[in-house]
């Protein structure tokens, strides 16, 4: 009862966490067996509609065909006075003690009921809020890892690849070699061929100079003292003769 | 002079350079380095060497049978191709490495697997708001309360509040 006070008055309480949990558990415990294996139905949102905070609508549901929509206010109050004038209730002290403890508390559940219950969803909130939280990192952190895994998968299959590589760096290799083979092979037999060639051009060369030496050594030996006198003596006539024929062209 | 080896096989660097993992990127690129130096000394070298104008020699040297006789020579010799050694050794740790890669891949899908089971008890949960304390419990195990080691509430150590 006291919860549907407070359900019905604060008008805010969204989530019936363990609140409600707590007192509708106490209830299914009772009709529940430990082998009961059906999931229970979610809890309500909000408690039973009540009229004035009390009295449940189903009375009033339950009247309304029978006497209409004043049918249980005339109950209530037939009731009341049916009490008071049978004096079954006392009026005496306790009464207004009664009636003032009931004001001062409607007012104060009237007054601060929701910002309370506002208070309680949202320390609510916050639990429920991390508890989520810790759920979606969960999920997250799994389905990356998942992919991850995949990721890894897909690059092992590339394995082949590298030893390929190295196939391909043997067979270069190999070929590199053997091409540096026959270069060489070829070089070297053109180098000798080529020392042949050059050997005999020196050879000729020096044949050649050494020849022109000797022969100039001979020609200068043979010229006696008289044939050197005789040709400088007609080298001066020939020297004249041109001096004068110079001479004569410059005067013409 | 002829004899030509298994061609070489083209590879995408780019590909490959994909499924490195990133830890083992510097051994990859130490390969890459050394596989195109490699190539690069291969391809400044020519094909076929230079070819001798046997003719020419025989009017240019003077003695009578010798550039017939490296001519002969010449011709008879061939050189042998170079052994490889390594294939062999490269075939069988190929081997060696796909045995361990399957094996890796079984692993793999093993955590996959459990992975998996463990997203799908997550995604199936009730959502919170319609959880009790017992099912809250079920779900994650680690906040049930124990209540036969601390029997008075809040029945856990006071540090763990």
């Amino acid at each position: 009862m006291l919860s549907r006070l407070v359900f019905a008055s604060a008008n805010a309480l969204k989530g019936s966490g363990p609140l409600g949990a707590g007192l509708v558990q106490a209830s299914r415990s009772l009709h529940t067996s430990s082998q009961s294996l059906a999931p229970l139905p979610p809890l309500p949102e909000t408690g039973g509609k009540v009229r004035h905070g009390i009295f449940p609508e189903e009375l009033f549901q339950l009247l309304y065909p029978k006497t209409g929509v004043t049918g249980p206010y005339m109950l209530g109050t037939g009731l009341l006075v049916y009490l008071l004038s049978k004096e079954l209730y006392v009026i005496n002290h306790e009464t207004f003690v009664a009636a003032s403890i009931g004001a001062v508390f409607i007012y104060v559940v009237k007054k601060f009921g929701p910002s309370v219950a506002a208070y309680a969803d949202k320390i609510n909130e916050e639990k429920v809020a991390k508890a989520q939280e810790v759920k979606d990192q969960a999920i997250a952190s799994y389905t990356q890892d998942i992919e991850d895994e995949k990721k890894e998968q897909w690059r092992v299959e590339g394995r082949s690849m590298l030893f390929d590589a190295k196939r391909n760096n043997v067979a270069m290799l190999l070929e590199t070699n053997y091409r540096e083979r026959l270069h060489m092979v070829t070089n070297e037999v053109k180098r000798r061929l080529d020392y042949q060639i050059a050997l005999q051009d020196l050879h000729r060369r020096m044949e050649q100079e050494h020849m022109v030496n000797w022969v100039e050594k001979n020609v200068i030996g043979s010229i006696t003292p008289q044939q050197e006198k005789q040709s400088i003596a007609k080298c001066i006539t020939d020297l004249k003769a041109l001096a004068k024929a110079t001479q004569v062209k410059a005067t013409t | 002079m002829a004899g030509r080896r298994v061609a070489v096989k083209a590879i995408d660097w780019l590909a490959f350079a994909e499924r490195v993992p990133p830890n083992q990127k510097s051994m990859f690129n130490a390969l890459k380095t050394r596989s195109d130096a490699i190539a690069a000394k291969l391809a400044s070298l020519p094909e076929t060497p230079v070819v001798i104008d046997w003719n020419k020699y025989r009017k240019a040297v003077a003695l009578p049978g010798m550039v017939d006789e490296f001519e002969k020579k010449f011709s008879a010799l061939t050189i042998p191709e170079p052994v490889d050694t390594q294939t062999s050794r490269i075939n069988a740790q190929e081997a060696e490495a796909n045995q361990s890669a399957l094996a890796y891949i079984e692993q793999s899908k093993a955590r996959v697997a459990l992975y998996e089971k463990q997203l799908d008890k997550f995604k199936n949960m009730i959502p919170f708001d319609q959880m009790t304390i017992e099912d809250l419990n079920e779900a994650f195990p680690e906040t049930k309360l124990d209540k036969v080691k601390h029997p008075y509430w809040p029945h856990k150590p006071i540090s763990e509040l």
